[in-house]
């Protein structure tokens, strides 16, 4: 089985925008209502997108008695009579426009409206599907609201065509070939069937009116309801865009058995309390923000309003928070759907309960007073000696002249959830620390919330933190609030909540630390103490700091549980960081120049000591050869040796290794021949001389 | 290698589909973040109706929306590996399933994917829908039994004042985060109505972030009935909304009341109980506006282009640096307005110079025109490093970027030749060698 979910999530809906379902509180239309006609139907330059948005609004305007439709006029009515004199036009398009035309009434020639009158007996008569049927009747029937005459001929075989279309259980088809049968379609068939009645040059059959009026009926039964006796017709999800949602279907139904017992002579035989069921589904929407809607919800609402069935009455509470302080009045409402006043009536306060105190006295059957002025019934509620609370009030309404009970439904009792509201007084509040033993009561201290005082406790593990005081109503009962419970807050992170218990008139907590060490998890430290009292009834709901208490616990032993992670802190990666700077290496430490070039000359001084010495021994070159070859070699030898020297030097200077060593590997291959050479002379020449 | 063709024309031929696709729908793309087609998930189409407001708010800011029960069988995020909405609002607390293949990681993989989802939970929320939120970072107050209906936030201090409703679960917080990024330039004045179930931020979870708190003296519990124990959720550990702004920047709004958009608390005047102002119109169009600008990415959506860096007096970017060189970085930063792309202008946004840990840390001047700059000396240490730029700041996209570069240390000639200090050295050296050369000299020649 497929769940209705369309239909579970408007419950839900209206659930949710209503407090508590059984007792909800509905309030006819009201000003809140015309504001919001004035919000959703804007026209551009007078004009709405379509003729049917048009209607829309002009009808929701008309029925609201808002806006302004001159401009509308000016500027649509050129298109409704383009749209009547077009002979290409659908049977919709004739019904948009005469329907728009029945609101603004247009200047149109009687031939026009004669001619189309004429082209829509046609229709009808080519007619086969309940749509078509519907334009064209209902078309037909704006043309004699025009003062036209049109008369449907064949107003019998018309009815026999709409009604062939029906199904047993009192839905409707689309047309003959579609089998799926729906609700929506009953609404338009029964306005259809309307229009054809009052349309029909005779009498139309009693008994056929009659078999409609069962079949009334018997869609009825079909009707769905919440817990709260709202009603609604709902129809199963079709596939396609057929599907209409509750509040469509409703309002198709309303207008259809409306306009249908409008027609027809005699009472239709359904009961006022679906009358008033489907009035209380429509009023419990509220505020629809789809223009559609909030026509559909307007036009049914009236034609509940002016319907032949009967008429219900809303009993509304404008207020249901009472506050004693003030000594607010009970007030009651009762009024149409759109807010006109009832007909001479008395509300009577049947019965109040409440759930929450056992001991306090019910008030019943007290009959409210009328303030005609304001049209608004009211009950002193001081005498009554109600204390502050929630009740659930129970009314009933009787209207003074019988014969009205025909003709106004008003939903028997109705249940309204009120709240009392007073003054709490909080009596002889105490806050102190006691020994184990609990009768060292010296250190109890006097609470006083209006002051800012704070106190501060010490206690150990092995004493007892104990608060108490006492909540007095304004009728002098002790109070039991909704919310009491103190908060323990340890250095402002881990709390605890303890929930004040009431006992003998009055709340006590004690707090034995020890039975409560697992619990705070051995935390020595500051707790701040919150006591929080408070409750819908109450006017004075507080959160107060009381003070602090330091706690000294003992050391938790190696097995307790560690407090809960404290959450982590969400706002600490947003926001710049701490710059850095890198600290660079500090080049090493080195002697001033000076001492350096003091002992560069320092190193120099053993080559001047060398030269001198050189100079002193007096080294002579004789030994340099004299003959040209030997010489040169020597003189290259030489040469080659300062070359290496300078290589080093520029080694020094500028050259890398490889360099270095590719140009030391040439001068050393040029040494070693001159070297030989040099050197072999001089050998020679030393053997020479030795010989000699 | 006998049809090269059919292979490649496949992806060629997709690659064109979905570049067509994508340019008809106008979609989700980094140059324009602000997301356009939304998908809402409603339990009744009803919704439509009393939310219309906030819908058409929406709506007349350029969004598509698409209206879909939670639980229709066509339902589908995404097709052909291509995801059809760019955000997604969840209006259905009370769905058990979603229809069609969409499931729980059906919903995570689209914020995974960088979507953007809203979630409207109330009393009636489905154990779905709060896995949902706790998948989120946010624990909504558990229901105690299936007949008790979930707890909601009672509040008999900061509650709205109202005629009608007594109970004190209408409540009016005007505790805000504080970001302009977040909720707009202009300060919501008046409070917000909210009605539902209160919820708590996960503890480990650091992205998510109360945005509008409750009371201290607030609790949750169910007001029809009498507390039996302590409530568990008290004070301002209540969050009524929260968001949560995902690693991939995908941001998500969760609260416990679908009524705070509806177009009766929209509508709604409100005086909060104890205060002597009355407010024409509650905060929720302002609040819920500004926000739903913030999750959609038309607010707090920065990019960076244009990361630069090289050696001072040079303009080309080095593939490697020497340590001690002194260095350029620059980063161009744009803040989306919506529309356009607006220099983004702070002086708070911060470069790295990384390996392993911070080694610079500078913040970067502004040219006002949405040039961030600076300049400083690479440190004496070699190794592979990366420019980073850790921008967080609260309701901004995170900006997350890294370049990596590696830095040498000196080369064998890049040293200092000329020691002063080493004079004595080279003077004994070079006295030596001249003395050698006289030496050998006078050593060979002399008589």
């Amino acid at each position: 089985m497929a769940p209705d979910h369309g239909s579970f999530g408007l419950g839900a809906l209206i659930c949710a925008l209503m407090l508590i379902c059984p007792a909800a509180s509905i309030r006819p239309i009201s000003d809140a209502h015309r504001s919001a006609a004035l919000e959703l139907f804007v026209p551009v330059d007078g004009l709405f997108p379509s003729l049917e948005e048009t209607y829309h609004a002009l009808r929701t305007f008309l029925i609201l008695g808002v806006g302004e439709t001159s401009e509308i006029n000016r500027a649509t009515c050129p298109v409704v009579l383009e749209k009547l004199k077009s002979p290409s036009s659908s049977p919709k398009g004739f019904y948009d426009a005469l329907r728009v035309n029945s609101i603004l009434g247009c200047q149109i020639g009687s031939e026009t409206l004669e001619d189309v009158a004429s082209q829509l007996r046609d229709l009808i008569k080519g007619a086969d599907s309940l749509m078509d049927f519907y334009y064209s009747v209902i078309g037909l029937l704006h043309v004699k609201g025009q003062g036209v005459s049109a008369v449907l001929s064949d107003a019998q075989g018309v009815f026999h065509s709409i009604k062939a279309l029906s199904q047993s259980d009192g839905r409707w088809r689309f047309d003959s070939n579609n089998a799926e049968s729906s609700t929506h379609a009953a609404g338009i068939a029964l306005e259809a069937l309307a229009g054809v009645v009052s349309l029909a040059d005779g009498e139309v059959d009693q008994s056929k009116i009659g078999i409609v009026k069962h079949d009334i009926v018997k869609l009825f039964d079909s009707i769905k309801s919440y817990d709260d006796g709202t009603l609604y017709f709902h129809e199963k999800h079709i596939d396609g865009s057929e599907y209409e949602g509750p509040l469509a279907t409703t309002a198709s139904v309303v207008r259809g058995v409306a306009s249908f017992a409008a027609v027809v002579s005699g009472k239709l035989n359904i009961p006022g309390d679906k009358i008033f069921g489907i009035a209380k589904f429509l009023l419990t929407i509220g505020v629809p923000g789809i223009s559609k809607d909030f026509f559909n919800q307007i036009d049914s609402l009236s034609y509940i309003e002016n319907n032949r069935i009967s008429i219900p009455l809303i009993l509304s509470l404008p207020s249901t928070v009472l506050s004693l302080t003030t000594k607010d009045q009970l007030k009651v409402e009762v009024t149409t759907v759109f807010g006109s006043a009832a007909p001479p009536l008395t509300v009577n306060l049947v019965q109040t309960s409440t759930s929450e105190v056992k001991n306090t006295p019910t008030v019943e059957n007290q009959e409210l007073q009328f303030d005609q002025e304001n049209n608004i019934h009211y009950l002193d509620i001081v005498p009554l000696k109600i204390d502050i609370g929630k009740y659930t009030l129970k009314f009933e309404i009787s209207l003074h002249d019988p014969e009205n009970l025909n003709i106004y439904a008003t939903g028997g009792r109705m249940q309204y959830l009120v709240f009392l509201t007073g003054y709490v007084k909080v009596d002889n509040p105490q806050i102190g620390v006691l020994d184990t033993d609990g009768e060292s009561s010296a250190s109890l201290v006097k609470l006083d919330f209006s002051k800012l005082d704070k106190v501060s406790l010490v206690a150990n593990h092995l004493q007892k933190m104990r608060l108490s005081f006492q909540l007095v109503t304004p009728l002098g009962h002790t109070f039991k609030p909704h919310q009491v419970y103190i908060k323990l807050r340890h250095e402002g992170r881990v709390e605890h909540i303890f929930q004040l218990e009431s006992s003998a008139r009055q709340y006590k907590i004690q707090l034995d630390f020890l039975a409560l060490l697992e619990q705070i998890y051995y935390l020595s430290g500051r707790y701040e103490i919150e006591l929080a009292i408070g409750d819908a009834a109450m006017e004075n709901s507080f959160l107060h700091i009381l003070g602090h208490i330091d706690l000294t616990l003992p050391d938790p032993p190696e097995k307790v549980s560690r407090p809960p992670p404290q959450s982590v802190d969400r706002y600490s990666r947003f926001g710049p960081k701490q710059e850095i700077l890198h600290i660079f290496r500090t080049p090493e430490k080195r002697p001033p120049k000076e001492l350096s070039f003091t002992f560069l000359g320092f190193t120099l001084l053993p080559l001047g000591g060398f030269l001198i010495g050189l100079l002193t021994l007096g080294v002579n070159l004789k030994g340099f050869p004299s003959s040209s070859l030997p010489a040169l070699s020597s003189i290259l030898f030489h040469a080659g040796i300062a070359a290496t020297l300078l290589l080093y030097g520029l080694f020094w200077l500028k050259f890398d290794l490889f360099t270095t060593l590719k140009l030391l590997g040439l001068l050393g291959v040029f040494l070693v021949f001159t070297g030989h050479r040099t050197l072999s002379y001089l050998a020679s020449t030393s053997t020479k001389t030795k010989t000699n | 290698m006998a049809k090269p063709f059919p292979t490649l024309a496949i992806p060629l031929f997709l690659l064109s589909v979905v570049s067509l696709l994508s340019l008809r729908c106008g979609a989700f793309s980094a140059d324009r973040p602000t997301d356009r087609r939304l998908l809402v998930l409603v339990d009744d189409l009803a919704i439509r109706s009393s939310h219309s407001l906030y819908f058409s708010t929406l709506q007349s800011r350029g969004y598509d929306l698409d209206f879909k029960l939670a639980d229709d069988p066509s339902l589908a995020l995404s097709r052909y590996g291509q995801y059809l909405y760019d955000g997604l609002l969840l209006f259905s607390p009370s769905v058990q399933r979603f229809g069609g293949s969409l499931d729980l990681a059906g919903i995570l993989d689209f914020v995974d994917a960088g979507h953007d989802l809203i979630l409207a939970a109330d009393s009636s929320a489905s154990d779905l829908i709060r896995e949902i939120a706790t998948e989120c970072g946010v624990d909504f107050d558990e229901a105690i039994s299936f007949q008790d209906p979930a707890a909601l936030v009672i509040d008999h201090t900061s509650y709205a004042v109202s005629e009608t409703e007594g109970d004190h679960t209408l409540i009016a917080s005007d505790i805000f985060i504080e970001s302009t990024t977040i909720l707009g330039d202009e300060k919501i004045e008046a409070p917000v109505l909210f009605r539902g179930i209160g919820h708590s931020l996960n503890a480990a979870n650091s992205l998510v972030l109360k945005v509008l708190s409750a009371s201290p003296a607030a609790y949750s519990a169910n007001p029809a009935t009498k507390l039996s124990s302590p409530p568990s959720l008290t004070g301002s550990a209540i969050s009524l909304v929260s968001i949560v702004q995902a690693r991939n920047n995908a941001r998500v709004l969760i609260t416990g009341s679908l009524d705070m958009f509806s177009n009766r608390f929209l509508k709604s005047g409100v005086q909060k109980a104890g205060s002597s102002i009355k407010n024409e119109k509650s905060g929720n169009q302002q609040f819920l506006t500004e926000i739903s600008k913030w999750v959609f990415h038309e607010r707090g959506h920065l990019k960076a282009i244009n990361v630069r860096h090289h050696k001072v007096g040079e303009t080309n970017e080095p593939s490697i640096y020497r340590i001690n060189d002194d260095l350029e970085y620059s980063v161009e930063i744009y803040e989306w307005s919506g529309s356009s792309w607006k220099p983004y202008v702070v002086d708070d946004v911060q470069v790295q110079f990384y390996m392993m840990s911070p080694y610079v840390l500078k913040t970067l001047s502004t040219d006002k025109k949405g040039l961030y700059s600076t300049s400083f000396k690479v440190p004496d240490v070699y190794g592979v490093f990366q420019f980073k730029v850790e921008y967080e700041r609260l309701g901004y996209t995170s900006l997350s970027l890294s370049k990596q570069i590696p830095v040498r240390p000196f080369r064998h000639n890049e040293y200092e030749r000329f020691i002063t200090t080493a004079f004595p050295y080279y003077g004994a050296s070079f006295s030596t060698m001249a003395a050698f050369f006289i030496f050998t000299v006078v050593y060979l020649y002399n008589k």
